[in-house]
């Protein structure tokens, strides 16, 4: 069984690899860019949503810290690799101060911190117009000069690949056991000895690298960024959107998750232009009420069922 | 700056405190009686303030003699929303119910877009023109102080209705054991249908006091949803004596902080505010140390 994962994932990753050289015209490489992205983020989200069952909904933190960072770091004059490790760490520690305010508590307390933690630097990155240049925006500087949407595909792709093999690797380690249990219950979890503040924590943290990286992409492919679009709510519904349509702590759910909301708000794009978004409320009430466990997780269990119909029939 | 700069900063502060009051009371019921964090609070604002425009430029009827019937409307919607979406995930995480009612937020929101575009909308009619004088220095403009008549005797009225009717004291019983009320003969999801249709019904009330004094566009509730939650937060969750005090303290912080910092901080200064009390006061600073 274990096998076969790995020869779908390489398989996919094989042709993941091929797409951006079949796929011709910059904004199909653009929609596919956003696919793999997306797909990034909502795998980075999917270890503290969907693993741990911590509904953040201001992952759009760490995703401002990536883009700005780039932007900030470069202007000031550092070399770009210095600039992404430099980036990272900003969004590490933006994710130590949310999980420390927030992780202590139950219930809908983190939701809400995460959300006012992301307003705070909305707020903060609009007024501070020498450091961020304000509403105006600010130049991030382009990561590739040649094949530029190919470029930018690719790294989505690796970035994506990246997050698929972490999630992986966690899902299967003692890491990611205590994570699903704090999912399950936190006071068991809490009573069998797992340090549930600390290992929410280190899950914030991998979940926040990802994302900053992300961001840092995005911003460089379009060069100019402005809080309303790195920094906005509407970025972390995003992420969030793609893990949970998908399948919440699922391997492949934000893969999946990805394609079908992506590809779908293209299509609605060209449809309803400027409300495009009704698909993202419309698709979570659905989500909610009929896909809890996302596509993913309802074709799992629905395979699951049909293997246990047929079992006795077998068996006599 | 002056202390009747000041004093006129905490007045108008007052005056906008007392619609935050409003839509912090009805987000606190709803929380209280069904431990729902309403993420959809501010759209339903949204809608009250469409349907007071559309009832204004239809027919005439101002916001400030239309609100009951706007919030009669929203009532109606909340309690079918409730019976159709929220009761079917009844009983199941907050994660699904923050996520349900995100996505009825969105929804609410882009589809209100599609019907009347992206556009900023404001109405005009003769008192919003006036302005009343106290002493020299201060003074105020008329619908503002209509709005704040309102808004205080509604904050009145759901405080009465919570206390001292039937609904009241089912909805009190949920929200200290909701195990134990229906064993006592309480139908649970007709009692939580009225409070979150009462709910819903003062978010779009708050719209239409918000309407004469503010403009208009799809996402105009987004703020207000945000704001919410700090004022609940604030007040301690489900207590809305909590939250109406905080809607008030929240309002006269926004306008201070305008007024020494600038407008664009306002909203920042909420949210700092929100994670102190967070992290160091969890029950609220109004409520029971209990979180």
């Amino acid at each position: 069984m274990k096998r076969m994962h790995l020869i779908f994932a390489l398989a996919g990753l094989a042709v993941s690899l091929l797409l951006p050289l079949v796929v011709r015209g910059d904004y199909h490489l653009q929609v596919l860019f956003r696919i793999y992205l997306f797909a990034a983020l909502g795998l980075a989200w999917n270890l503290v949503g969907g693993y741990a069952g911590q509904l953040s909904l201001g992952h759009a933190a760490y995703f401002g810290a990536g883009a700005y960072g780039l932007a900030v770091f470069t202007q000031a004059g550092l070399p770009l690799g210095i600039a992404l490790v430099l980036l990272v760490a900003l969004a590490l520690v933006f994710a130590l101060l949310i999980g420390g305010v927030s992780f202590r508590l139950r219930g809908p307390y983190f939701a809400l911190a995460t959300i006012a933690f992301a307003e705070v630097l909305h707020a903060t990155a609009k007024n501070l117009p020498n450091l961020t240049g304000g509403d105006v925006g600010i130049q991030v500087p382009a990561l590739f000069h040649n094949h530029v949407q190919r470029s930018f595909c690719y790294c989505a792709i690796l970035l994506a690949a990246a997050a698929l093999a972490a999630t992986a690797v966690i899902s299967r380690s003692r890491f990611g056991y205590y994570l699903m249990a704090i999912r399950e219950d936190q006071d068991t979890a809490l009573s069998v000895g797992v340090n549930t503040a600390r290992t929410k924590l280190n899950a914030l943290l991998v979940s926040a690298a990802f994302t900053a990286l992300g961001g840092a992409l995005y911003g460089s492919l379009f060069l100019f960024i402005v809080p309303d679009q790195v920094l906005s709510i509407d970025i972390s519904n995003e992420i969030a959107i793609v893990a949970m349509l998908g399948g919440a702590g699922t391997l492949a759910g934000p893969l999946v998750g990805a394609l079908v909301l992506e590809s779908a708000s293209e299509l609605f794009k060209s449809v309803f232009q400027e409300a495009h978004l009704l698909i993202y409320g419309l698709l979570l009430i659905v989500v909610v009420l009929f896909l809890p466990e996302g596509i993913v997780g309802g074709v799992a269990s629905l395979l699951r069922r049909q293997k246990r119909r047929k079992a006795p029939g077998e068996a006599r | 700056m002056d202390l009747f700069t000041a004093l006129q900063a905490v007045l108008n502060g007052i005056l906008t405190g007392a619609l935050y009051a409003l839509v912090g009371m009805g987000m606190a019921l709803i929380f209280g009686v069904m431990r729902i964090v309403n993420f959809a609070h501010g759209a339903f604002m949204m809608l009250g303030m469409y349907a007071a425009y559309v009832l204004f430029t239809r027919t005439g009827v101002n916001p400030y003699y239309g609100f009951p019937l706007v919030g009669l409307v929203l009532f109606g919607l909340g309690y079918l929303l409730y019976q159709g979406l929220l009761r079917p995930i009844h009983g199941q995480s907050d994660f699904m119910q923050i996520l349900l009612t995100l996505g009825i937020g969105l929804a609410l929101t882009d589809g209100i877009q599609l019907v009347f575009g992206a556009d900023y909308h404001q109405i005009n009619f003769p008192l919003l023109g006036k302005i009343i004088h106290f002493g020299d220095r201060i003074r105020v403009s008329a619908p503002w102080v209509v709005s704040f008549a309102i808004a205080v005797a509604a904050c009145g009225g759901l405080y009465f209705v919570v206390m001292h009717t039937m609904m009241g004291r089912a909805a009190r019983a949920i929200a200290q054991n909701r195990y134990a009320a229906p064993l006592m003969g309480i139908h649970l999801h007709r009692v939580q249908a009225f409070w979150f249709g009462l709910g819903v019904a003062t978010a779009a009330v708050a719209g239409c006091l918000l309407l004469p004094v503010f403009y208009l566009y799809p996402g105009v509730g987004d703020q207000f949803t945000l704001k919410a939650f700090v004022i609940v937060v604030l007040g301690g969750m489900e207590s809305i004596v909590g939250a109406a005090l905080a809607g008030v303290l929240l309002g006269v912080v926004e306008s201070l902080t305008s007024l020494y910092w600038g407008n664009e901080w306002a909203l920042a200064v909420d949210f700092v505010i929100f994670l102190l009390v967070l992290s160091l006061r969890p029950g609220g600073i109004f409520g029971s140390q209990r979180a």
